[in-house]
This record gives structure tokens, sequence and C-alpha cells, in this order.
């Protein structure tokens, strides 16, 4: 079985901004894949361009083996998309909405309505099946979305940012019912800003920034690829930072102190807490107190993009800039917010 | 080519126009009873016969034609640009539709109004002058044709338009003047200079208020003004016909064309 979306080398251009730059990514049938991001990444491109709506520039794009472009009906047949922006048709009651969209699909009228009641219930509007989309509220019409994508009984289910914008409730709901799907063996692609639903709910995830992968991986692995900080509390206060380095190895990254603790930085926390504990007791000083602070996803994605801002700005803009990395930071912490 | 899709859209296509007659229907219902009464009965009886008919019946094709052609553009134009304004013109562009059974389902429905229109507009007729329908198979055929054709001039302009002042533009300002000066309250016969006839030979309205006019009277003033050699001349309705049925399929193939590459549709 091909994978479920395996771009090669995808381009889109707008001109002379390139929207997606070289990118190549493999999503597994079955897999729960998220796509993260900061504003402006090319996630909403990526997309796009699977489902016709964006035409690429140059590469190859396939959904379970088909050519988005050649083969663009069994691509489009196989993929439900739930986008971030409301592009319902406004002239119908909903439950028609979800009909045609089914039928538009080749499913025939009587299935259709089937259909349509079915998935109403399932993301819990079928109450509002005679109400026209304007009518709707915020959240409402959020659901709607996802019941759209889903009328058609997807093979790839793609979620355009679904929870941005919606209360705790129905985020848990719509949660539980993409995590329900992708439990049916329906593959699923979620873009989000939201570093917590990615982590709780992606096998893997693909960072983004400006148009690039920056890198693929589990959460589990990306948190890996963090430091943890262990703040120890001395009796008394340590010498300065410089002083205590030579007592520790090579793990330490970074030594400060403040006060009577001590702060370093570590590949891994827990196992190296241990070391460095026996390090300092080997040096003199007497603990009080240990706290390890994990790494949230959060901030290695803010450290990932901005890496990869600090790459594009050392290749393209002048040496300040490369030196501190402050701006490309800033940028990408703002996008993710 | 009736795939269950195409049937999906076409019947989406026609209900949006049909559940609104009081935007489809009833506006040239009302500005049909006005022409016939102000031009057809109050003006009508001051002019004498053209071409052996009374004024109202004369007049009677063009204003079919006009309101069949008019609606057809309209209901293209509008539903492509207001679906492409508020993007749920995407519900039909992710779709495994083919871009051909795109293009057909919205022209034929939006064809099926004009010719709904021009009924209507024959009925309103006939409130005010008995009409008999003197070749029913080419007045039919001829109907069919031309709301097909500026249904896909519509799906153009449904592309084009940047934003729903642009619609206007194109129904009032570039059809509306070709309709009016393509011989529907007048026949090519009152001109008395060459050129006149000569200029509006160029517009091709005129074929196709004259192929109506031919359905539905049996007169067709192109037969008198020299387009065709004698003794051939007689054969001037079916020329009409033809050549704005290839017209009809240059635009159709334009629509498939603009569909496939996204034009106005796609990033």
């Amino acid at each position: 079985m091909p994978p479920a979306i395996e771009t090669t080398d995808l381009v889109k251009e707008y001109g002379d901004l390139r929207a997606l730059q070289e990118l190549s990514l493999t999503v597994e049938e079955g897999e729960f894949f998220g796509l993260l991001g900061p504003n402006g990444a090319g996630k909403t491109t990526f997309i796009n361009t699977l489902v016709g709506l964006v035409r690429k520039t140059g590469g190859e794009a396939r959904v379970f083996g088909y050519d988005v472009e050649s083969e663009y009906r069994q691509a489009r047949d196989a993929i439900g998309l739930a986008p971030q922006e409301f592009n319902v048709d406004r002239f119908f009651p909903v439950r028609e909405v979800l009909m045609h969209k089914a039928g538009y699909h080749g499913i025939p009228e009587d299935e259709a309505a089937e259909r349509a009641d079915e998935v109403l219930k399932r993301v819990g509007i079928y109450d509002k099946r005679n109400e026209r989309f304007d009518w709707l509220s915020g959240g409402m019409k959020r659901r709607l979305l996802l019941a759209r994508a889903l009328v058609t009984d997807p093979d790839l289910l793609i979620l355009d940012e679904p929870t941005a914008g919606v209360d705790v409730q129905l985020r848990h709901d719509l949660w539980d019912l993409v995590t329900d799907l992708n439990d049916e063996g329906t593959t699923i692609l979620l873009t989000t800003h939201y570093i917590e639903e990615a982590e709780r709910l992606c096998d893997r995830v693909a960072i983004m920034n400006e148009g690039r992968k920056v890198t693929v991986a589990t959460p589990d692995d990306l948190k890996r690829r963090g430091s943890d900080t262990v703040d120890v509390r001395l009796e008394s206060a340590p010498p300065a930072a410089g002083a205590l380095e030579p007592a520790l190895g090579p793990y330490a990254r970074d030594v400060t102190t403040r006060g009577d603790h001590v702060e370093v930085r570590v590949d891994d926390g827990g196992s190296t807490a241990p070391r460095l504990l026996n390090d300092l007791e080997a040096a003199g000083h007497e603990i009080a107190d240990l706290e390890i602070s994990r790494t949230s996803l959060e901030e290695i994605f803010v450290d990932l993009t901005a890496q990869e801002d600090r790459t594009v700005t050392r290749s393209s803009a002048s040496e300040d800039a490369d030196e501190t990395g402050e701006e490309p930071t800033k940028r990408a912490q703002e996008g993710v917010v | 080519m009736l795939s269950v899709g195409f049937r999906a859209l076409f019947k989406r296509e026609v209900l949006r126009f049909v559940r609104r007659p009081k935007n489809t229907f009833m506006p040239p219902a009302i500005t049909n009873v006005l022409y016939f009464a102000v031009f057809g009965v109050i003006l009508g009886n001051r002019i004498d016969q053209i071409a052996g008919f009374d004024y109202i019946l004369f007049i009677v094709p063009g204003l079919v034609v006009l309101g069949a052609i008019s609606n057809a553009f309209e209901n293209a134009s509008f539903s492509i640009f207001h679906g492409r304004w508020n993007e749920y013109i995407h519900e039909t562009l992710t779709s495994p539709l083919s871009y051909v059974e795109m293009v057909v389902a919205y022209v034929g429905s939006s064809a099926v109004r004009g010719l709904i229109v021009g009924v209507i507009i024959a009925a309103v007729g006939r409130l005010f002058v008995p009409i008999s329908i003197e070749h029913g198979l080419y007045l039919v055929a001829t109907m069919v044709v031309v709301t097909t054709l500026f249904a896909g001039f519509g799906i153009v302009g449904g592309l084009v338009a940047r934003d729903f002042d642009d619609l206007t533009v194109m129904n009032q300002f570039i059809l509306r003047p070709l309709v009016f000066f393509g011989a529907v309250f007048y026949s090519l016969e009152t001109f008395e200079q060459a050129w006149q006839v000569g200029l509006s030979l160029l517009n091709p309205m005129v074929y196709m208020v004259d192929s109506v006019r031919y359905g539905l009277l049996g007169y067709s003033d192109l037969t008198g003004v020299g387009i065709l050699p004698a003794p051939y001349t007689e054969f001037a309705p079916l020329v009409s016909l033809a050549v704005l049925t290839a017209c009809t399929l240059v635009v159709l193939a334009i629509d498939v064309y603009l569909f496939k590459t996204g034009y106005g549709l796609t990033d």
C-alpha cells in the first residue's frame, strides 16, 4: 500500500515568494501526523496543494499513490478536508450542504442523506440540521466543517487548525472524535498552533518553517532533543559558576549560580541528576533540594524554528543578526502564540 | 457524463435559483409585463406593422432572447463569483468531479434558468397577444444554444470578476447594449443605409434575435439582407444556428480550459 501522502521536492512559488521549498514528506497510511509551524510556514499551502486548491510550481505530490494533478479525481476522492476558513455553501440548510458534498463524491442521494444525518449526530449538531450555516455559532460552524470532511468517509482526513478559537469542551470533543477515527483506520493530517494538541494526538510531527521541513520526529523524540534544567539548592551559597564548572563533567552544558542555587543545563535531566549530585557532593557542597524542569515541546519548537531562521539569516542577511539570533527567535515565538 | 457527482452539482445549481423565485423569476416577469404594456400596447398602437406583424408580436422574440440570455449569463456568473467570494466553490473544487463535469453542470443549470425565463416571457407576451410557434424544433434548438452560449460566457465572467461591480458592468454595459442594438425592437429593414445594416451584422445578438424570431414567427430579417447569395438566402437561419452552435462549443472549451488551469479558482 502506498503512503497516504508522499511529496518529493514540492515547490510552490508566488512570484518571488517561495511558499514551499523542496518539501519532501511522507505520511504513512493509518498515521496521526501533525504539521507544526509558525504563521506563514506553508502548512495550509501544503494541504491545499493536495486537494487541488493550490497548483504546485514543481516537485511531486501523491495521495495514496495518486498524483494530485494527473490523477486528481482519485486523489481528491480519498481526502476529507476541514479547512481553517469557513468556506461553506450559504444557500442551503447544513444537512443539504453535506448531502451535496457527498453527492459530488459519487454517493447516491439516499445514502448521502443517511450519511449526513450520521455525521451531524457524530459531531453533535443534528438538531441544527435545517439551519443555514450563517445561523450557527462559531463552535457549531467548526463542528460542521468536520462533519463535511467526514461525510464522504475519507481515507485521509486533513484538519487545518480545527481547534483554533474553540472552547475547551469542544476541543476535547474534537480530540476524542479524531482519536476514534484514527483508531478506526483513518489517516489524519493535523495542522495546529497548539503544541499540546500535537503532543497529545500525533504519532509523528513535522516542523515547518518558511516553506521548509525543519524536522520530522515523534513528539517523544523531539522532547529528547531538548535540554533539561536541573536546579540544585545547596545548604550554603556556591562559588561563582566558573569555579564550579571544573568539578562537573562534560554533561553540564551550561552552569549558572543564583544565591544558594546552581542551575545546570543537561541533555537528559532524569539520568544525569544523580551524577550531578555526586559531583557536587564530591566538590564539598551539601545538597538541600533538587528540581528538574523538562523542556516542553513548545520550547523545542521555538528553538528549532529559531535555529532554522538563523540558518536562513546566515545565508542571506547581516552578521549581526546571525550572532545574536534575537530577531529570528522573536519571530518564531510570535508565530506560535 | 451523467455521473452521480454531476447530477448532484447540477441539482444543487438548479435548486439554488428555483428556491428563490423572488430573485430569479419574478423580476423578468414583471419587467416584461412593463415592456409589453408600454412598448407593445401604448406605443405599439401608434406604430405600423413590421414585416407584416403587429409591433407587439414582432418584439416578443427579442424580449424572450433578452431575458433568456441575461438570466443564463447572470446565473452562471453569479454562481461562480459568489462561490469564489465566499470560497464555498471549494466544495466542488476539492471533489472528484472532472473539470468537464463541473463546467457542464454550471453551464447546463444556468441555461435551464435562461430557458425557464424565456418561457415565462413568452407566457407574459401571450397575455397581450396570441402567439403561435412556426418552427418549434428550430426554436427549441436555438434557445438551447443561445442560453448555453451565454451561460458559458457567464462562467468566464464569474472567473474574471474581482468584485460584484464587475458583474454589473458586464451585464449593464456590455450585454444589454448589444441586445438593444440587436434588432429586438426594430427590423433591419428599418435601416435605409447599407452601413447601418453592415454594422448591425457585426453584432452577434442580431443573429440570435433573428433566429428566435424565425422559430417563433417564421420571419427572418437575415434572409433579406444578402448575407447569403441567392438562391441560398432562405438558409440564413440554419447558418445562424450553425455558427451560434460553433461559438457555443468554443466558449465551453474555454470554460473547461479555465477550470483545468484553475484560473480565478486556485492559487
